[in-house]
């Protein structure tokens, strides 16, 4: 059997509302923990502080120049750790999710209904995809406010723009971990670290220049990277639709490819577990 | 413990059963009516091990065929193949007549109903009305029906009053009938259960027999896993016993007790008897020996429609004073031990 025919037939309305009840029912989940709610603030706090004291070590000189502005460190790292927060939820959080419906036996339960596999995969991540955000802009106002650092206004759509050719990129590896977490059970651990690794090596922290130059090099086709440089060119020197584009090149392409990779690793793990009747194991 | 009395739960139960009847047009099938379930040669191996082999079984709408079996037996097995979890390696499933092979597509398409054995199968922070809710919404019902028909089953599994309270702190037999209502959300025509009583305690284990027993006699079809055989009695209409994946007996349960052998009572006296008087006393009941130890017992066994009372009146008269009796060993434990044991020979 193919895995095309393992689409259940529902509407497209009707998988909609399920995504709203996946959505309700993770919100409903986290405010009934409230104790890793003010984790997550005290986090980043805690970053806030940690990245401002790192700040008044960096010479400013090392830093970049976007446009006619030189980068401040806290402005520089804000976005790398905006973007790096993006990548741990995307790439971690279906991993966790279907690992943590594996240990509440709801996993089974979920795919006894009809619904598709997509809208469950989308389901996995619809409330970080929200959330997220809304956590990040919290990170950047707070920068802003405690560190005098300036955002120009006129990147924030352009730079919206090459986030969203980033993010199936992001979801892609998660999709792919996921598939390897069904398969192998343990080791999603592997692209948390190995997402961390790329974050790194893409200069989310530090700027490229002081990597080796063979690191540096490489840059050109890490979609990370040119995520990191395209939004700080628009959202630190200000540069609008023609700053980004070239970046929405690189990454729009490599993107589409991890995505339908990732997707298709997924889906071929979940057959293979449906196939072998151990979906529901850990 | 169940949360629920059980007058109460008798209550409710009668109430259910109209609200319980949306689609099911006869309590009882005839012999005209196909099967509500029915596999035929329905084989899974797993690599070089087959867990089940050509299984044929057919469950009628407002029956309750019990799947018995050692541990190992398939029980499980055949319970995820029907529920499309598993994927058959050979053979067909039927619901309401219409394939249902095996792929999520077919599934949807013919729906059962599915209590799955573990007890952790809700998200536990959540309470019993959102977890039954969310379900409906994946089932695709829309938020109205979704919510009408979640209170309607905590009404019918007697869990309302505690529907708001989250599930990681209901009891097992709370989170039982709680999995029972989740397998109604979309009025099934086959409710598959599968080991929902082995850790509950007696009055639980009887509140989900009492309940599903009045699901069955609306019309749903259930095939009802378990290892628990004195549960059958008055419950199970017909009885599959599978054996290494293989079926050993499918037919009414009164048909599995015909192949218990002798039922066998274990007297205490209150005197040692002497074994001979004793022997034609009972000659015309059952058989009597003499059992070895300190206390002066005696194993009686039945003769074929032969009674008890009979039994111990004839051993009374001849001057033995009876003072307990107990049942050896139940007459299902008996028949399945006989239909499991058949193998070996």
């Amino acid at each position: 059997m193919s895995v095309g025919s393992d689409h259940p037939v529902t509407r497209p309305a009707g998988e909609i509302a399920k995504l709203a009840a996946m959505l309700r029912r993770d919100f409903r989940i986290a405010l009934s923990y409230r104790t890793a709610f003010i984790a997550d603030i005290v986090n980043i706090a805690a970053q806030i502080v940690m990245f401002g004291f790192i700040g008044r070590l960096v010479d400013p000189r090392l830093l970049p120049t976007y446009g006619s502005s030189r980068a401040t460190y806290m402005g520089f790292v804000a976005i790398g750790i905006a973007v790096t927060a993006l990548m741990t939820v995307g790439t971690g959080r279906m991993t966790t999710a279907i690992r943590g419906e594996q240990m509440t036996g709801t996993l089974e339960m979920l795919l006894l209904t009809p619904t598709r596999l997509s809208t469950l995969q989308l389901g996995w991540i619809v409330y970080d995809l929200l959330y997220v955000p809304v956590r990040t802009a919290g990170f950047l106002i707070l920068v802003t406010a405690l560190f005098g650092v300036r955002f120009a206004v006129s990147g924030i759509v352009p730079a919206s723009a090459l986030l969203l050719a980033f993010v199936p990129f992001v979801w892609g590896i998660g999709a792919g971990s996921a598939g390897a977490m069904l398969t192998f059970r343990r080791g999603g651990g592997i692209f948390g670290y190995a997402t961390m690794a790329l974050a790194f090596l893409s200069g989310a922290y530090v700027p490229l220049d002081i990597f080796p130059t063979w690191v540096a090099g490489l840059q050109d086709l890490n979609p990370v990277a040119a995520t990191l440089d395209g939004l700080r060119r628009a959202l630190i020197g200000g540069g609008g639709w023609a700053a980004v584009a070239p970046h929405v090149n690189v990454v729009l392409p490599v993107s589409a490819c991890v995505f339908l990779l990732g997707i298709g690793v997924f889906r071929i793990a979940l057959r293979r577990e449906l196939r072998a009747g151990s979906v529901g194991q850990y | 413990m169940s949360h629920l009395p059980r007058h109460s739960s008798q209550r409710v139960l009668a109430q259910a059963a109209p609200t319980l009847s949306a689609h099911h047009a006869s309590p009882r099938h005839s012999v005209a009516t196909p099967p509500a379930l029915r596999t035929r040669q329905l084989t899974r191996r797993f690599g070089a091990h087959t867990a089940l082999s050509n299984v044929d079984l057919a469950v009628h709408a407002g029956e309750i065929l019990a799947v018995l079996g050692p541990n190992g037996a398939g029980k499980t097995t055949l319970l995820r193949l029907l529920t499309s979890l598993v994927e058959p390696t050979d053979g067909s499933i039927e619901v309401l007549g219409r394939p249902a092979a095996g792929t999520r597509r077919q599934r949807v398409q013919t729906p059962v109903g599915f209590v799955p054995s573990g007890d952790r199968t809700f998200y536990l922070r959540l309470s019993g009305r959102e977890n039954l809710r969310f379900f409906a919404r994946m089932h695709g019902m829309r938020g109205a029906a979704a919510r009408r028909r979640s209170d309607e089953l905590l009404d019918i599994v007697g869990l309302a009053q505690v529907a708001d309270q989250a599930v990681g702190r209901y009891s097992h037999g709370m989170q039982k009938r709680l999995s029972v209502a989740r397998g109604l959300l979309v009025r099934p025509p086959v409710l598959l259960v599968d080991e929902a009583t082995h850790d509950l305690d007696p009055a639980g284990g009887a509140l989900i027999r009492d309940l599903i027993k009045t699901i069955a006699s609306d019309g749903t079809a259930v095939l009802w896993a378990t290892q628990r055989l004195e549960e059958l009695s008055g419950f199970a209409d017909a009885v599959l016993v599978l054996v290494d994946g293989r079926v050993r007996h499918h037919g009414p349960f009164e048909d599995l007790l015909r192949r218990a052998p002798a039922r066998r009572y274990i007297l205490t006296l209150g005197d040692r008897p002497d074994q001979s008087t004793l022997r034609h006393a009972a000659a015309s009941a059952a058989r009597v020996d003499v059992l070895p130890g300190p206390h002066p017992r005696v194993l009686l066994e039945l003769h074929p429609d032969a009674v008890l009372g009979h039994a111990i009146c004839a051993i009374s008269n001849a001057g033995n004073e009876v003072v307990a009796c107990r049942e050896e060993r139940s007459e299902v434990l008996q028949a399945f031990l006989r239909v499991t044991e058949a193998r070996q020979r």
